[in-house]
């Protein structure tokens, strides 16, 4: 019980709806698609097609993406291959296509644009990630 | 030339996406996403320019 004087604080915890944290969830495994099925067409496909776009032409650039398990280097070598395999998870669908079809993963270094299919994959799936954080606060409504 | 459009393509879908994410309205998205573009441009450019300056690279 508050004393005399003193004033007590109230923090409400806005729980988030499942729905929105499915959106969030949609929208990881399909770029985009959890602003389509929210009525988000044009969000969607616009944020949805850069994600999409930004993977494909890692790939045809030559870059190489991260497994989740195995063959790492061994000691540092293998922690410093956590961050990027983390953001090329981020992709979602597109990355376990990859995954399954064993595709995308060999390096290409001997090409020109190498460094820049790196950069495209990683950033993608980084870009995803953001998607993802925005189709949670739509479902959340936290945003329009 | 081939360095410069990667880079281009790179700040253009980056800019889209966060045009799109940050700002609420049409107008201030389109003057966003232009900015990061031309901000992506500007400092790619003068890095570049500054390392061809740099021995050994």
């Amino acid at each position: 019980m508050p004393q005399k004087g003193t004033t007590t604080k109230h923090i409400e915890h806005e729980v988030a709806p499942a729905s929105a944290w499915l959106m969030g969830l949609a929208a990881w495994f399909v770029p985009g698609a959890g602003h389509l099925l929210q009525g988000k067409w044009l969000r969607g496909l616009l944020l949805g097609g850069a994600v999409f776009a930004m993977f494909i032409g890692g790939l045809l650039l030559g870059g190489h993406l991260f497994p989740l398990l195995g063959p790492y280097d061994e000691g540092v070598s293998k922690l410093l291959q956590v961050p990027p395999t983390i953001a090329n998870v981020g992709t979602g669908a597109l990355y376990l296509f990859c995954l399954v079809t064993n595709s995308g993963f060999a390096d290409h270094a001997n090409l020109p644009t190498y460094e820049y299919g790196n950069t495209f994959l990683l950033v993608a799936g980084l870009l995803n990630y953001l998607v993802m954080l925005d189709a949670f606060d739509i479902g959340a409504g936290r945003k329009s | 030339m081939r360095h410069l459009l990667l880079m281009a393509v790179f700040a253009a879908i980056v800019s889209v996406v966060f045009g799109i994410m940050t700002r609420d309205t049409q107008r201030t998205r389109v003057l966003y996403g232009l900015k990061v573009f031309a901000e992506f441009m500007g400092i790619g450019l003068v890095l570049g320019l500054l390392l061809y300056f740099v021995p050994g690279t």
